[in-house]
């Protein structure tokens, strides 16, 4: 997965709005693959997570009026299209409401140094990962699935970096004990 | 393990988790629908700003139509349709007239402005708007002498000044309603003047009367009017 391109995007961001065809492809193209795995992170169906990114390109190459107010890079605002059109999705379709995992009481038997890491499964990591807060998802996805650096989560987060350092850090506390629990039930 | 190298180890495994990504006929799909968006939303912009453009042509050609109106109607005649304009346009300068000396060259400007038409309007052999704006000059003239009168108490040295200005503007035109007089044959147009020169000696009166002092004031001259002449 790519870095996120900002300065890049001015021209094509011009462009879009005169109505070119060829820089919304370009801007697409740039953007469709991380949304697309940002949002099946999120909600773990393709078919979800293909709608989702569907729309936030769409209301992101549509609504650039309202981008100029932001203040904020394109990507970010592309990322938080995503993330409200998550919680929409959410809101529409339900979600079991979570207990954060910091306050969470873990099995008499886990013992944090019994997690074999190397042995857990991809899909393992992405099931227990929904386990944790709407906040703490948004930011393993956001730097370790997509790449992004701890400055740049804060910008779509909205949150200083150093914020975004300790959600991170409680965040892999949660998911480590999250799998931890599932390997005991 | 210590809890900050196992968070390491669980962040590094995370970075290796393999992306997911889209179906090709997925994206394919995406792009037709964001396509369709786009090129919508750049038709609907499109149109949008032309509408706005329009409005601001319009606009602006409004503000250069009052504006070359009321120019225009700065040098209009009463027969004129853009005169009533001109009334507003006076009407609107007389407010901006703080001081009595400025308020005093105001009346005396529409004084000598209504005086041109007049003889405008004899040359047209319109009378009856001769005889309309040489009434208006009167009044114009009789509201200058009451500013003089009152100025006589508030600021005896202005009011002299004053007084010394309508005056001179009062003979000047008098001096032109009687070459006019001269020069017209016209009954109702002869009786117009006269009776606006009578008014005019009127007003030079009501200026040179010293100002009624108020604790002079007594039972006889109790209701009497700063206004010798009657306004219209």
């Amino acid at each position: 997965m790519g870095k996120a391109a900002s300065d890049d995007d001015r021209p094509l961001i011009e462009r879009v709005r005169r109505g070119d065809q060829d820089a919304a492809r370009t801007l697409y193209e740039r953007y469709f693959d991380r949304i697309y795995n940002y949002a099946y992170a999120r909600l773990g169906r393709a078919e979800d997570a293909e709608d989702l990114a569907i729309d936030t390109m769409t209301r992101s190459l549509t609504r650039l009026d309202l981008f100029q107010d932001q203040g904020v890079a394109f990507s970010s605002w592309v990322y938080r299209i995503a993330h409200n059109a998550t919680i929409d999705h959410y809101r529409r379709h339900g979600k079991v409401t979570l207990v954060p995992l910091d306050d969470a009481t873990l099995p008499q038997s886990a013992d944090p140094s019994e997690l074999a890491i190397e042995h857990l499964s991809n899909e393992d990591l992405r099931l227990a990962l929904r386990d944790l807060t709407d906040e703490q998802q948004q930011v393993l996805i956001l730097r370790f699935f997509q790449d992004l650096t701890a400055a740049q989560v804060a910008d779509i987060m909205g949150k200083s970096v150093g914020a975004v350092q300790a959600l991170q850090h409680r965040a892999l506390g949660s998911l480590e004990r999250a799998l931890q629990g599932r390997a005991v039930n | 393990m210590p809890e900050v190298q196992r968070l390491e180890a669980l962040a590094e495994r995370l970075r290796a988790v393999d992306p997911t990504m889209p179906s090709p006929a997925a994206k394919i799909r995406g792009w037709n629908l964001v396509s369709a968006a786009v090129q919508q939303s750049a038709t609907v912009r499109s149109r949008s700003h032309s509408v706005k453009r329009l409005l601001l042509a319009a606009v602006a050609a409004a503000v250069l139509l009052v504006a070359g109106a009321i120019a225009a109607s700065a040098d209009s005649l009463p027969d004129s349709a853009l005169y009533p304009l001109k009334a507003v346009v006076e009407q609107a300068r007389g407010a901006f007239a703080f001081t009595p000396s400025d308020q005093l060259t105001y009346h005396l400007d529409l004084a000598r402005t209504r005086l041109t038409e007049a003889e405008a309007m004899i040359a047209r052999h319109r009378f009856d708007l001769a005889s309309q704006a040489l009434n208006a000059m009167n009044d114009q003239l009789n509201n200058a002498a009451v500013l003089v009168q009152t100025e006589k108490l508030a600021d005896p040295a202005m009011a002299a000044d004053m007084e010394k200005r309508l005056l001179q503007a009062i003979a000047t035109h008098d001096r032109q309603l009687a070459g006019l007089q001269g020069q017209v044959t016209n009954p109702a147009a002869q009786n117009a003047i006269s009776e606006a020169r009578d008014r005019a000696a009127q007003a030079v009166q009501l200026a040179k009367t010293p100002a009624a002092n108020p604790s002079d004031k007594g039972p006889g001259n109790g209701s009497a009017s700063p206004h010798p002449t009657p306004k219209h």
